[in-house]
C-alpha cells in the first residue's frame, strides 16, 4: 500500500505560495496552522512538537534548497502533503548550507505504516530533489501548475 | 505526569523509534538526503519520558504497545481506531479521568 499524492492528499487548501516568515520554527508554526485550517489536523499542538523534536534531533533539509519536515502523528487524521515556498529563503540547516526556498510537509496518520509513511516521505522528496521540478514548482503561477508537477509522479 | 500529554509524547517518540530502527527505511531515505537521530538518544530521552509518566497508564501502554504495536488508538465518532469497536458513553473522558482505555483491546484512547 502506498498514499499517492492525488487531490485526496494535496489541494489549494494545502499551499502557500509565498511564506510570511523566515526562521524555521516560525515557518513550522505557519505550516502546522495552515494545516490545522485546512482540517488535516486533530490536535496542532501534538504536531508542532513532534516536528520540533524531528528537527532538533537531526534537521529536515535534504538539500537543494528543499526542506522536508515529516510526521507519522496521532494528531495527523488524514495522509496529506502541504507545499510552501519562500523565494527569499529559509534558514533550515541542510547539510549544503543552501536556504530553502520550497518546503514539503509530509504528514500521516500514527495508523499508517512506517513504510507507508516512508514512501510517501520519499516520493515527495524525490520530486523537490529534481532541478526541473524544483524550477516548474518556484515559478508556478497557480495551485494547478504545483499539482501536476506531483501529478507526473504518478504517470 | 497524569493527563493524555505524557502518553501522546511517548507514543509520539515511539513512533519515530519505530522508524530510525528499520534499516529499509533509514537506508532509502539517507540516499534521498535525509538524516537521523541516534537510536540510543532516543532511547535516553524515552527513559526520561517515561520516569515522569504516572506507572498506571504507562502499564496499559506498554501492555497495548506489546500486543498491537501502538499503545494509544484515536477515537473517531465513538469508534476506537485501533479495534473498531463501538465505545460506551462511559469510556468518554472526564474532567477527573482525562484518560480512558478501550475495553476491547485495551489501548488508551485518544478523543479528539
Amino acid at each position: 500500500m502506498t498514499t499517492m499524492i492525488g487531490p485526496a492528499v494535496l489541494d489549494p487548501s494545502l499551499y502557500i505560495p509565498e511564506l510570511r516568515l523566515r526562521r524555521k520554527q516560525a515557518v513550522l508554526d505557519e505550516l502546522v496552522a495552515q494545516a490545522a485550517r485546512a482540517g488535516a489536523l486533530r490536535d496542532p499542538a501534538v504536531l508542532r512538537e513532534t516536528l520540533l523534536l524531528r528537527e532538533r534531533l537531526c534537521g529536515t533539509g535534504i538539500g537543494k534548497g528543499v526542506a522536508v519536515p515529516h510526521a507519522r502523528s496521532v494528531a495527523v487524521t488524514e495522509p496529506r502533503l502541504l507545499v510552501a515556498r519562500s523565494h527569499r529563503g529559509i534558514t533550515w540547516d541542510a547539510d549544503d548550507g543552501v536556504a530553502v526556498q520550497l518546503v514539503l510537509l509530509v504528514l500521516s496518520p500514527a495508523e499508517v505504516a512506517e513504510d507507508v509513511h516512508a514512501e510517501f516521505v520519499a516520493r515527495a522528496a524525490a520530486v523537490g530533489r529534481q532541478q526541473r521540478n524544483r524550477t516548474k514548482l518556484l515559478d508556478a503561477r497557480a495551485f494547478e501548475d504545483v499539482a501536476g508537477v506531483f501529478a507526473e509522479l504518478r504517470s | 505526569m497524569n493527563g493524555p500529554a505524557g502518553i501522546l509524547e511517548l507514543q509520539e517518540l515511539d513512533l519515530l523509534r519505530a522508524e530510525v530502527a528499520d534499516a529499509r527505511i533509514t537506508s532509502r531515505l539517507r540516499k534521498l538526503g535525509f538524516a537521523f537521530p541516534d537510536p540510543a538518544l532516543l532511547e535516553r530521552m524515552r527513559d526520561g519520558l517515561v520516569e515522569r509518566i504516572d506507572r498506571r497508564w504507562l502499564n496499559h501502554y506498554e501492555r497495548a504497545r506489546g500486543r498491537y504495536g501502538r499503545g494509544v488508538a484515536v477515537v473517531r465518532t465513538r469508534v476506537c481506531q485501533g479495534c473498531f469497536i463501538t465505545l460506551p458513553t462511559c469510556a468518554m473522558p472526564a474532567e477527573e479521568q482525562p484518560l480512558t482505555t478501550c475495553e476491547s483491546c485495551g489501548r488508551i484512547l485518544y478523543w479528539r
